[in-house]
């Protein structure tokens, strides 16, 4: 969060920059910002994953809990999503501050996880009518550096991507069905990703629109939309935030932007997470 | 069970370590742009991010600011995937206003507070993965976050815990160890100066085996404070002979 | 969560009798014709009705068959706390479902969806408001839905919006909403609960489209105010579906108009 508020000029400078397709910091419209993703950082959870883009960084770290099917839907397993904005970020957060920006991201990842082809939920059922994994997505927001939709979904995706699934053998007792949790470490599955969305938000200046944007740019956005996008460029979520509103054929050419990059997106993340296995590189986490 | 005890016959503690010996500690400072002072430490599996913000005037309420010297402000927090067991809440139950407190009165005893009247300094710790010794981490971290931020302080404050077992002393314990069930000895101290700011003991002990426990946390801490000292110090060469460089071109 | 400790709670765990009743599933696949016997383009009936709540500055009803919300303006007046001070006036949206309005028994604090909807309703409100004619000032909206089926965030914005321009609150324009459901090549204009939860709530994937769409519009500026989707579409279908809800919105507004017109004149009345 910038502490201090930007005056008209630093806005003109910003609307300008943007209109020229070549933003205060050289990119391009639809360019993002570098990234680093790393998986694997957090040895008590089952998947864990580190986004930094530029200035933003999230710590996402996933456990599995064995629950209780939902009786409404029975033969699948659940997610559920918690963002925690911690103070160190800015000082805003002290308390309950961050509360309200951390139920909105929740109920956006809610929602672009909400469709049954992001991951297989029925592969998260244990004991169909019984029991089932309940998946606890915890996301840290570190530091905010502009573009937090984004960033967070990135984490989200990586550490279900890094998520170690406990394997469960079932035994037939007379009292019923016993699971047994299989104590071996390396005795998992994991969860197939390539369905789950990454978030684009896509920002409205002036009469263009940016994606990726910058703390700075967010101030000078009344309105913009918040998609979450598929690798095959489908839409599982959308909606549009702040205070101003849009005509028809703008938001038609921001989700087009938004498509473009989310799949570009999603292509590149799995690649350099598929890498990053296979290299089997230490993790450096914050030591670097 | 053998395997189970937490010192073995001949001399070794569960992770491997001898009775003094410390876990493996790695730090980085300035690991945030954002906060005027940020740390990162490791020790063993104990992760903690420390970061400080101000002095700036004060937030809230203006009734909270101190007319003679600066108010500082602290918040302990736990990530919810840091524990074993998932935690509901990242911070306020009892445990973490506890550990805000301690870190309030630690950090009022070291850090120069009659140079920054009636202004307010922020100091926030997160844990992210905890593996015993917390308040010990979050004390070093946020030490190191301080000197990141240039707020000045009478010298570095140190934490380290021990316990007694089996007749030995042991230094810098792991959860297991704290969740055994045995005593616990807390210290912060200011490794220079040789003084105590923080002592807390849980548990039970033997007053005869307290002073020599307290010894030999001491002592856990000064090495602590040495491996720290080190690398600040040599990072600051660094920094300098690369402002040399830039400077004389 | 915080728990409220004044009411009774029921017991810790419950079962909905709904969850042993057979499926009332829609089939996608072979539907030919709505259940309530509309078809697929039609929209259902609008009742609108201004002044309900009399302590209030401005109220409203809106009735779609069976989706029936009630909402209450207060305001402009003072802003409590000092700190809040500011320029332009604040608005506020409480967004709840009565606890008998769904299938399921709602509870009585906001759950995480009753606060996204708010912020949605809130976000759809705040372009067509005059908010720098109030400075130091804030509007309260409050919207409750007495019975929920479908559409209740299109619903709770035509009707806040409404109370607003009751209320004497300086607006741009008035803001119309309107949803559709997807299916495949289906759309279901103004979809009902069950045709939603059809769609939205399905465990297996119906079709590589199913999903529904909300969006809220200023027509005599042609802005979107709101846009909202759930579920996986792709976007042509999605970018058709909004198009469609658009020219939906338009049909809607005289509606609007003539409900406000009429409580204008029954003002007057009064007056006289």
């Amino acid at each position: 969060m910038t502490d201090a508020e930007l005056s008209e000029a630093e806005k003109t400078f910003i609307l300008h920059s943007v209109q020229d397709n070549f933003r205060e910091d050289g990119r391009g419209n639809e360019d993002f910002r570098h990234m680093e993703v790393e998986t694997g950082l957090i040895s008590n959870t089952n998947g864990s994953a580190r986004v930094r883009l530029a200035n933003t960084d999230v710590l996402v770290g996933v456990k599995v809990q064995l629950t209780a099917v939902d009786p409404e839907k029975p033969e699948v397993g659940r997610l559920d999503f918690f963002i925690d904005c911690s103070a160190n970020a800015t000082p805003a957060f002290e308390g309950r501050g961050g509360e309200d920006l951390g139920s909105e991201i929740s109920a956006m990842l809610t929602r672009a996880y909400s469709c049954p082809s992001a991951v297989d939920f029925h592969s998260l059922c244990v004991l169909p009518g019984q029991q089932c994994w309940l998946l606890y997505v915890d996301v840290l927001l570190l530091e905010c550096g502009g573009n937090l939709f984004d960033a967070v979904s990135i984490a989200v995706k990586a550490a279900l991507f890094n998520l170690k699934i406990p394997n469960v053998t079932m035994t037939k007792d007379e009292g019923g069905v016993e699971l047994d949790l299989s104590d071996d470490p390396f005795d998992f599955k994991r969860l197939n990703v390539a369905g789950a969305p990454v978030v684009v938000t896509v920002n409205k200046i002036g009469h263009k629109h940016v994606v990726d944007a910058s703390e700075k740019e967010e101030e000078c956005t009344l309105a913009r939309i918040i998609l979450g996008v598929t690798e095959k460029g489908t839409i599982t979520s959308m909606r549009k935030e702040g205070s101003g509103s849009l005509d028809s054929d703008s938001i038609s050419e921001m989700m087009e932007s938004a498509r473009k990059v989310g799949m570009e997106l999603n292509k590149i993340l799995l690649k350099a997470l598929e890498e990053e296995e296979k290299q089997g590189a230490k993790t450096v986490g914050f030591l670097r | 069970m053998a395997g189970m005890e937490l010192l073995s016959d001949q001399g070794f503690r569960m992770d491997g370590r001898k009775p003094n010996e410390l876990r493996r500690i790695r730090f980085k400072k300035g690991v945030f742009r954002q906060a005027d002072g940020s740390a990162y430490l490791e020790q063993g599996n104990t992760k903690v991010l420390a970061a400080v913000y101000g002095p700036h005037e004060i937030r809230g309420s203006r009734g909270k600011a101190l007319h003679d010297k600066l108010l500082i402000n602290c918040q302990y927090s736990m990530a919810t995937f840091s524990t074993q067991d998932r935690k509901r809440r990242p911070r306020g139950d009892r445990k973490a206003q506890e550990m805000t407190s301690h870190l309030k009165q630690t950090f009022d005893a070291v850090v120069l507070t009659e140079l920054y009247p009636k202004v307010q300094l922020d100091i926030f710790v997160e844990v992210l993965q905890s593996d015993g010794g917390n308040y010990c981490a979050s004390v070093n971290a946020a030490t190191l976050a301080l000197m990141d931020a240039g707020i000045p302080m009478k010298d570095y404050v140190i934490a380290c815990s021990g316990s007694h077992m089996r007749d030995t002393p042991i230094v810098d314990m792991n959860h297991l160890e704290e969740s055994s069930g045995g005593a616990e000895v807390i210290m912060a101290i200011l490794p220079r100066c040789d003084q105590i700011v923080f002592l807390e003991m849980n548990s039970r002990l033997h007053e005869d085996h307290l002073s020599g426990v307290m010894d030999h946390v001491m002592v856990g801490c000064k090495d602590i404070f040495n491996i720290l000292n080190q690398q600040v110090q040599d990072e600051l060469c660094q920094k300098t002979e690369l402002d040399k460089i830039v400077t004389t071109g | 969560m915080p728990t409220d400790t004044r009411r009774l709670t029921g017991p810790e765990s419950s079962q909905s009798p709904y969850n042993f009743a057979p499926c009332s599933k829609l089939d996608m696949r072979n539907l030919e014709v709505r259940p309530d016997g509309r078809s697929f383009k039609q929209l259902r009936p609008l009742f609108l009705r201004t002044d309900v709540v009399s302590q209030a500055r401005g109220s409203s009803y809106i009735e779609m068959n069976d989706t029936k919300a009630i909402c209450a303006v207060y305001g402009p007046r003072e802003v409590l706390r000092r700190e809040d001070f500011s320029l332009k006036g604040q608005l506020t949206c409480d967004f709840k479902f009565a606890t008998f309005s769904c299938k399921q028994r709602r509870q009585h604090q906001q759950d995480s969806q009753e606060k996204d909807l708010s912020v949605q309703v809130l976000e759809a409100l705040e372009p067509a408001v005059c908010l720098h004619k109030y400075p130091k000032s804030q509007i309260n909206i409050f919207i409750t839905v007495l019975q929920h089926d479908g559409c209740a965030l299109s619903a709770a914005i035509m009707c806040a919006s409404l109370a607003l321009a009751s209320a004497g609150i300086e607006m741009y324009d008035l803001v119309v909403a309107s949803s559709a459901a997807i299916c495949g090549s289906l759309t279901l204009v103004d979809p009902t609960a069950q045709e939603e939860e059809t769609i939205l709530k399905s465990t297996v994937k119906l079709d590589a489209n199913a999903g529904s769409v909300t969006v809220a519009y200023l027509p005599s500026m042609s802005q979107v105010s709101a846009l909202s989707s759930d579920g996986e579409l792709s976007f042509e279908v999605l970018n058709k579906s909004m198009q469609e809800c658009v020219a939906n919105c338009q049909r809607l507004y005289p509606v609007l108009e003539q409900t406000l017109v009429k409580h204008q004149q029954e003002l007057e009345a009064s007056k006289s």
